[in-house]
């Protein structure tokens, strides 16, 4: 790249202030929104302190709300466990998909079969979901929410993670190989601690993916198995659109994934094309 | 070798548990399909009589038609907007790494609370967007116009999934090496020529599995319509999948919503297979 001359750079910076004031922009007026009084969200003002007096009395009201807090603690329990289950068997897959080569089947027919099923809409799954949970009585519990994210995280586990074990050279395996250790011990001994980095990434986007997820939470759970994004969802309907709890629910609800995000910056482009695309 | 066998045991759970949980579902919705079935009534097998409702449906049309216009254009905006911002972010300097860190951001907000959010900032009366406008002497009316409802759709999805291609993009342009650039900038002083004739091509493979992912994953749509405007004002805004949750959960007509699903489900199909060469080429 040329070196860029004075004036350049400073369209280069102005240009770069404009995109990120557009973009931060929705956050901002989500946080501006969760510490106004009730009216003030009509009245339209743009700045604490100067417009209007942040409190904080819109966040103590929703946290100290039963059936927030319980939402809470179902969208971390159906993430944490689903991430956990995804991992453990999707390392596996993924290890001997990137290590091993399978005859009948080729490793390539079974990776374009498990990314086929991160291609399919969730929506066609949501009647034969539903009237399946019914007649095992799981309609409305965590332990279905947790089966169908497990279902729809895992292919995406998988092929992410092969290609992380994909960069481990052969050569580490075969050494090990030689000094006779099984599959087993190089897989936990050799792959996994190499491999440590990406499997946290993999986790930290999966654990992003279930918390998001709505429409199976929607279509499964109605009461005590309700999850964050459905409790947003169904504000509207009970007590109108009150923008200031709209402004709490929202951050609530996205910062756990916009957070993690942050951290996982680096793997975010491999994990994101399915590692179509080197990141 | 015989040591080898233990790589069934480490594939097979994965295959087995996503083998179970969609071959089952999706034979029992193919089942579904050819019946006619109401909660708390029986099933009677009606042929294909749930496909022909289907297609002589307006509704059904209409929502094919509001999908792929609000997939199509958010697609196209997206592609353009993250290959701009990638373009602009090439050049390494000082704090850009913070601002694309911000950037990535509306990627991963959960889209439902986006789709709240968008009530915010859409709101017509004193919601910032038109207050902003205001000084241009603009109203529009985001919420309340079949027209503009789709645009607000359209502009949040933009919103979240820029970022995507612009990282994709931006990891796309840093693969292209250096000389190349320097060899071009020998003949040329252009950045518009460079772009067209040296990046823009080099790019082009990583461009065509964007756009496949997105058209893909853009037919998913649903969290935002149902929470901005539960598909409306009218039906303006009922997205595809936003008609099958409402058919199967909300007038529980269970063979009709299969029959819709497998159109869906047809069509996702023969995108992949237009994309699937490409696709294999890139996985082997």
């Amino acid at each position: 790249m040329r070196k860029l001359t004075s004036l350049q750079k400073s369209r280069h910076h102005l240009t770069t202030a404009i995109i990120l004031v557009i973009f931060c922009f929705p956050l901002y007026w989500a946080i501006i929104n969760s510490i106004k009084m009730p009216l003030e969200t009509f009245a339209g003002s743009w700045v604490p302190f100067l417009q209007f007096k942040p409190t904080l009395v819109n966040w103590a009201k929703e946290l100290g709300d039963q059936s927030t807090r319980r939402a809470l603690a179902n969208s971390t329990i159906v993430s944490l466990c689903s991430t956990g289950i995804v991992l453990f068997i999707g390392t596996l897959a993924a290890f001997s998909l990137a290590v091993f080569k399978f005859e009948k089947l080729k490793n390539q027919d079974i990776i374009i079969w498990f990314l086929s099923q991160r291609v399919m809409p969730p929506v066609i799954f949501i009647v034969p979901f539903f009237l399946l949970m019914r007649s095992f009585k799981l309609i409305d519990s965590l332990y279905a929410l947790i089966l169908v994210n497990v279902t729809f995280v895992l292919p995406f586990a998988v092929i992410i993670m092969r290609e992380i074990f994909r960069g481990i050279p052969q050569e580490l395996t075969d050494a090990a190989l030689v000094d006779g250790a099984s599959y087993w011990q190089i897989f936990r001994k050799v792959a996994l601690p190499l491999a440590t980095g990406g499997l946290v990434a993999t986790g930290i986007i999966c654990l992003a993916i279930v918390w998001n997820e709505f429409i199976f939470a929607l279509s499964l759970s109605y009461d005590r198995a309700v999850v964050m994004p459905v409790v947003i969802a169904g504000s509207e309907h009970t007590r109108g659109v009150e923008f200031w709890y709209v402004g709490v629910r929202v951050l609530l609800t996205m910062s756990l994934p916009v957070v993690v995000a942050l951290f996982a910056q680096r793997y975010i482009v491999k994990g994101l094309t399915l590692g179509a695309v080197k990141g | 070798m015989k040591r080898q066998q233990i790589k069934f045991v480490f594939l097979l759970p994965a295959v087995i548990w996503v083998l179970a949980f969609t071959i089952f579902p999706l034979a029992y919705a193919i089942r579904l399909s050819f019946f006619s079935y109401h909660l708390g009534r029986g099933e009677t097998f009606v042929g294909g009589r749930n496909f022909v409702q289907a297609f002589t449906y307006p509704r059904f049309w209409g929502s094919i038609r509001i999908t792929f216009s609000i997939v199509l254009i958010a697609v196209v905006l997206e592609i353009v907007l993250g290959l701009l911002f990638a373009w602009h972010f090439n050049r390494e300097m000082r704090g850009d790494k913070v601002f694309r860190a911000l950037i990535t951001l509306p990627l991963f907000a959960t889209p439902v609370a986006v789709g709240y959010l968008g009530i915010t900032l859409f709101y017509e009366t004193s919601g910032p967007i038109n207050m902003f406008l205001s000084f241009f002497h603009i109203h529009i009316p985001w919420l309340s116009h079949p027209f503009w409802a789709k645009i607000s759709i359209i502009l949040l999805d933009t919103w979240i999934w820029t970022p995507f291609c612009f990282l994709v993009f931006l990891s796309g342009f840093r693969a292209i090496s250096e000389e190349i650039y320097e060899a071009a900038y020998l003949d040329t002083n252009s950045e518009l020529q460079i772009f067209r004739y040296i990046s823009l091509p080099l790019l082009l493979p990583i461009l065509g599995i964007v756009i496949a992912l997105r058209l893909v994953e853009g037919l998913k749509i649903f969290d935002l319509p149902y929470t901005l405007l539960l598909g409306g004002p009218g039906t303006s805004t009922e997205v595809y999948p936003l008609l099958v949750y409402r058919t199967a959960l909300k007038n529980f007509d269970f063979g009709s919503a299969s029959a819709l699903s497998l159109v869906l489900l047809g069509i996702v199909m023969s995108i992949v297979i237009i994309f699937f060469k490409q696709l294999r080429r890139v996985y082997e």
